[in-house]
């Protein structure tokens, strides 16, 4: 059948995410890892990969079993593959933990963990990227949005390859010099694929389309989106695969990083440009709050990209790293994801519920699902605790850093409530509180098997 | 085996003319199995992806001279998989008897409003709504419901067109 249905396992996803973010947040605020411990302590490797893959690889993975097809127009290629994908995922970040974990010392194990979960992990990526490559692959060629999302999953790979090569290394299990070489030089490469590559590139091609979807603005394809694709795939490539080249032929890749820099600062640029094009050219005046929170978070990465520039510019770039990493990972990806879902919540349970009355009886709008009043103070809570967060791991405050995230931790569970009431349609008002309303589980979406 | 419709374009793009319409309009002639091979002064990688959202694949490969023969084969979804789409389909459908004018309205309006139209309409009836992105939650719905559809975007490249042919009240269920 043509057209995209409800994704079976997506709110699954979302979930599990917010389990991730909320215990880190729990973590953070309770001083454990960066900055009570070192950078490189396994406490705040437990830590970042806690952020990076328990929420925003599980959110982002989530959100692309649904996105995909609508992306392309085309049904998901399995509707089934996402639960057993997010079974080995999940199965493979406790592995990482626990070796981590193990790392420590808090362990004693006859072997490591750490390849074990990497594993576990990549097994889980490569089923997700099979399922969701082969839908992309089936609507070729594909528009600009797709590519990006081809583009991010690729360089989600690259992420996943050299930190599995690094739980080798790390656990003991190799002494290829190679492999040292790339452990020691490579962790770069491993956070610009990470960050840069799969998570913000693939957030990029998804908000061309869900920006101006929801502000109605035009969705021509500009030359100047183009320009951010290539620009962006090129400084990605020459990062990560010129990166691991020099690496491993010299041990260092100085040169290499400077040019991928160059050409990925050009694509942030031309792409803050594109959106504030799309904010000029939107038909609808009064946003609603997902996507006024969006232009917060958008705000959040161009800040992000401003103090880096500032920050090398006074010699000061590489011990404000962590402060800079936060402030993408939770100004910019988690803003964004935290905004996004309170739309695509809000709509996929309006569609299950919803969905078969339609013209039949009169039926609740999506905003009649939200409380927007009451979810704005929660999303200016998370958005100032993170700005405060950021500023205190710039001046090495590593108690305030404590409180900030405690605020932090504050609005992201009240966020969180907010997504519960959505999905129990606790806010739907009497007058439009159907009886033959379906009443959605918390976990899948009642999908008819045809 | 797919048979081809020629459309020879060179003469109008070296006359400096523009023949995306004439494309569209051969594109819309095709019956059902047929192809398209179009011959072109350059590759025209614009209309892969606009074919491509009608389901068309392509294979595209250089003919000396700068030009370049492209066939565009049909896909196989909207015949062999659309669920909904029985014998008969092929006919003319009756021309459209309601109009809807979505194309400024914010996800998901355009649907509820297609679907509130589409209930107060009787079997046999079509209707014509003009939207800016291809409905795509849309689809199942109306299959669910047993009726049919025909849809594409305008030669603006950017107007989304539909025409939903109400089902027999026995199918819907």
């Amino acid at each position: 059948m043509l057209g995209a249905t409800l994704s079976r396992w997506t709110m699954a996803y979302f979930v599990a995410a917010l389990c991730c973010l909320l215990a880190v947040e729990g973590l953070m605020a309770a001083g454990y890892g960066f900055p009570s411990a070192a950078v490189a302590a396994p406490e705040t490797l437990i830590v970042v990969h806690l952020v990076t893959i328990g929420w925003l690889t599980l959110i982002m993975l989530g959100a692309l079993f649904q996105f995909v097809p609508v992306l392309i127009a085309r049904p998901i290629h399995s509707n089934g593959l996402p639960l057993p994908t997010l079974i080995l995922l999940l199965a493979g970040l406790a592995g990482l933990i626990l070796g981590f974990v193990q790392l420590a010392g808090s362990i004693g194990l006859p072997f490591s963990l750490l390849p074990v979960g990497a594993l576990l992990f990549a097994a889980g990526f490569g089923l997700a990227l099979w399922n969701l490559g082969r839908t992309l692959w089936s609507a070729r060629p594909v528009g600009l949005p797709a590519r990006f999302v081809a583009m991010g999953l690729a360089s989600g790979a690259a992420t996943v390859l050299l930190g599995s090569a690094f739980s080798f290394v790390l656990s003991g299990e190799s002494v290829n010099p190679q492999l040292l070489d790339l452990t020691a030089n490579g962790l770069p490469v491993h956070i610009v694929a990470g960050l840069g590559g799969w998570l913000t590139f693939t957030a990029f091609g998804v908000s061309y389309r869900l920006l101006s979807m929801f502000t109605l603005a035009p969705e021509s394809e500009r030359a100047s989106s183009r320009a951010v694709f290539y620009a962006g795939a090129t400084g990605l490539g020459a990062i990560v695969l010129g990166g691991i080249t020099a690496i491993c032929l010299s041990g260092e890749a100085t040169v290499i990083f400077s040019v991928g820099a160059m050409l990925s600062l050009t694509a942030l640029a031309l792409y803050g440009a594109d959106i504030v094009h799309l904010y000029r050219a939107r038909k609808r005046r009064v946003l609603e709050l997902n996507s006024q929170m969006a232009m917060v978070a958008l705000a959040n990465l161009a800040a992000a990209v401003v103090l880096a520039l500032a920050l090398a510019g006074f010699g000061i770039f590489e011990r404000s790293i962590p402060a800079l990493l936060f402030l993408i990972a939770f100004g910019w990806l988690s803003g964004l994801a935290l905004a996004k879902l309170y739309k695509i919540i809000a709509f996929l349970t309006w569609l299950e519920c919803c969905g078969p009355l339609l013209g039949k009886k009169p039926t609740p709008r999506v905003q009649d699902f939200v409380c927007e009043p009451r979810a704005q103070k929660w999303f200016a809570l998370y958005f100032a605790a993170v700005w405060i967060a950021t500023v205190c791991l710039l001046l090495g405050h590593s108690i305030a850093f404590r409180f900030a995230s405690l605020g932090v931790l504050i609005a992201t569970g009240a966020i969180t409530a907010e997504f519960l009431r959505i999905r129990r349609l606790a806010d739907l008002g009497a007058e439009v509180k159907l009886p033959e309303l379906v009443r959605p589980h918390l976990l899948f979406a009642l999908v008819k098997r045809r | 085996m797919t048979t081809f419709i020629e459309v020879d374009v060179r003469s109008v793009l070296r006359a400096g003319g523009e023949p995306f319409g004439m494309i569209m309009s051969a594109i819309n002639e095709l019956k059902p199995g047929e192809g398209l091979r179009l011959l072109a002064t350059f590759k025209p990688v614009p209309l892969f992806h606009v074919l491509g959202s009608k389901g068309f694949t392509y294979e595209a490969k250089e003919i000396g001279g700068g030009d370049w023969e492209v066939l565009f084969s049909p896909g196989e979804q909207p015949q062999a998989k659309g669920s909904v789409k029985s014998a008969g389909d092929d006919r003319e459908w009756p021309a459209p008897v309601r109009h809807l004018d979505n194309r400024d309205l914010d996800p998901p309006e355009p649907m509820v409003r297609i679907l509130a139209a589409v209930e107060e309409m009787a079997a046999g009836e079509v209707l014509s709504a003009l939207l800016c992105r291809e409905p795509i939650f849309l689809f199942p719905e109306l299959a669910k419901r047993g009726h049919r559809w025909r849809g594409g975007f305008e030669p603006d490249g950017t107007t989304y067109k539909v025409l939903i042919r109400i089902g027999q009240p026995e199918s819907i269920q």
